[in-house]
């Protein structure tokens, strides 16, 4: 098997990879949002049960996750299949990271920010929705691309609850063909390819939404 | 030139626009209001000064709610501002404040900063919001500077922005917060002509600043607080000619003359 063949075979489970981060993103990005926010808002007991949620997602490992979920469940009468558990685990593990952003942005405004916006007789939802969040979004954009990245590479993992991505490809390769170098080279590189286009993305993103910082140049 | 709604009614001249009785609030263990008692009428033209940590800032922030307090009662235009989130709303709507750091909202436009509340509290149109915006916009010198972000604005036109933002919801009260204290002094005489033309147009003002030319010109009462006292108040040429309080007199020796 040429190196173009097994470079060929692995981005067959690209497919897989892709709707792992789709369907990952479904669940990351609300939870994000919401737990971040509700983070920010709420106090005492409240703040603790928000926090105690980000922090099982956050904290877990996402490996045991995945095997919690899919081998676990199934005794106790819940069956999901192989991709909801794998976006719903990857999904809420990176949205625990991104959630920390989107509390970090909040509480780095300036508490002036907040008092022009009561000053000017706005609500507290209206003073989230239009003064607090669109900034704290644009400041803690680098992060969330960061955590976008995190959640492909974390795809990797789905291959151990069956699913046939990238690595699993390139595991059922290495079955047929004793080629260790070739195979993970060019998974290595598969991931690149995916992971790197993401990365120019943000930066152009970062420079749009937020033209006077500057984004990073180079390669 | 400022566009302002008419003057109260000789019927409202009477009833005060604030009346603070007895206030006290504590940061914690640190009182620092301790039984305030001032009573604003409409079109008084207020100066509050004092050393720092005096609770100037603090007595203003008290006015709209954006600090609750512990004991005592202020009433605006009538109606008691409590303790609860209700009342603070309805003292913002009939109160505009200006900051000592401007707070203009940086991911919006100048004319955007302007039409906000109007849009979202007052609900108006676009195209009203934005003649409203415009017309004080040009009363504070900036009209061509509505679609530039704050970031552009030098810190006198980010200042004048501020006032505008705050005039568009036309007031009864404008509180000012040490307006002048983050300027550059070039930029500082920029502002407080914006607030000398404001004054002309007969809307309520209370103004905590160090200017003292700025309130011998402007102001007809002046209060001197320290240590979260009023210590004195009176008119503007008594308290520049005759301060009773010997703080009063030390800080006044002190501050004019540097």
């Amino acid at each position: 098997m040429s190196m173009l063949d097994i470079w060929l075979g692995i981005l067959q489970g690209l497919r897989i990879t892709a709707a792992v981060t789709a369907y990952g993103l479904v669940f990351a990005v609300p939870f994000a949002l919401v737990f971040g926010v509700a983070q920010f808002l709420t106090t005492g007991l409240t703040r603790f049960l928000v926090t105690a949620v980000i922090e099982f997602w956050r904290s877990s490992a996402v490996v045991v996750l995945l095997f919690v979920f899919y081998y676990v469940l199934p005794v106790m009468g819940v069956t999901l299949s192989a991709m909801t558990v794998s976006a719903l685990v990857l999904g809420l593990n990176s949205g625990g990271y991104a959630s920390q952003a989107v509390r970090a942005g909040l509480q780095s405004l300036p508490a002036g920010q907040r008092e022009a916006g009561m000053a000017l007789g706005l609500s507290r939802p209206a003073i989230l929705l239009l003064i607090e969040l669109p900034q704290a979004l644009v400041a803690m954009s680098p992060t969330f691309v960061n955590n976008l990245i995190q959640l492909v590479k974390a795809t990797s993992l789905v291959s151990l609850v069956t699913l046939t991505d990238m690595t699993f490809r390139a595991k059922e390769i290495s079955q047929t063909e004793y080629d260790p170098v070739a195979i993970y080279s060019a998974l290595l590189l598969a991931f690149f390819v995916v992971c790197y286009p993401i990365a120019l993305a943000g930066r152009w993103l970062e420079a749009r939404v937020n033209p006077e910082r500057g984004a990073p140049h180079g390669i | 030139m400022l566009d302002r709604r008419a003057p109260a009614t000789s019927t409202l001249q009477s009833v005060p626009l604030v009346r603070i009785d007895a206030l006290n609030k504590w940061f914690g263990a640190l009182h620092v209001l301790k039984n305030i008692d001032l009573t604003l009428r409409p079109g008084a033209r207020v100066v509050v000064c004092g050393p720092s940590g005096s609770g100037k800032s603090t007595l203003i922030r008290c006015i709209n709610g954006l600090e609750r307090f512990q004991k005592g009662t202020i009433e605006v235009e009538g109606s008691s501002l409590g303790r609860s989130d209700r009342d603070a709303a309805m003292a913002r709507r009939l109160t505009g404040m200006v900051f000592q750091s401007f707070n203009l909202f940086p991911h919006l436009t100048v004319l955007a900063n302007c039409t906000l509340a109007l849009r979202r509290v007052l609900l108006k149109s676009a195209h009203e919001a934005e003649e409203i915006a415009m017309r004080h916009l040009t009363a504070v010198h900036i009209p061509e500077k509505a679609r530039a972000y704050p970031a552009e604005l030098s810190g006198g036109q980010q200042q004048r922005a501020a006032i505008a933002r705050a005039l568009c919801l036309d007031p009864r009260i404008m509180l000012f917060d040490e307006p002048t204290s983050a300027l550059d002094p070039e930029m500082i005489k920029e502002v407080l002509d914006v607030m000398i033309a404001l004054a002309k147009t007969g809307v309520t003002m209370v103004c905590v600043t160090h200017e003292m030319g700025f309130a011998r010109e402007v102001a007809d009462e002046i209060v001197f607080m320290d240590q979260g006292r009023i210590v004195e108040h009176t008119s503007s040429t008594d308290f520049f000619d005759r301060a009773a309080h010997p703080r009063a007199r030390l800080f006044l020796d002190t501050i004019l003359s540097h």
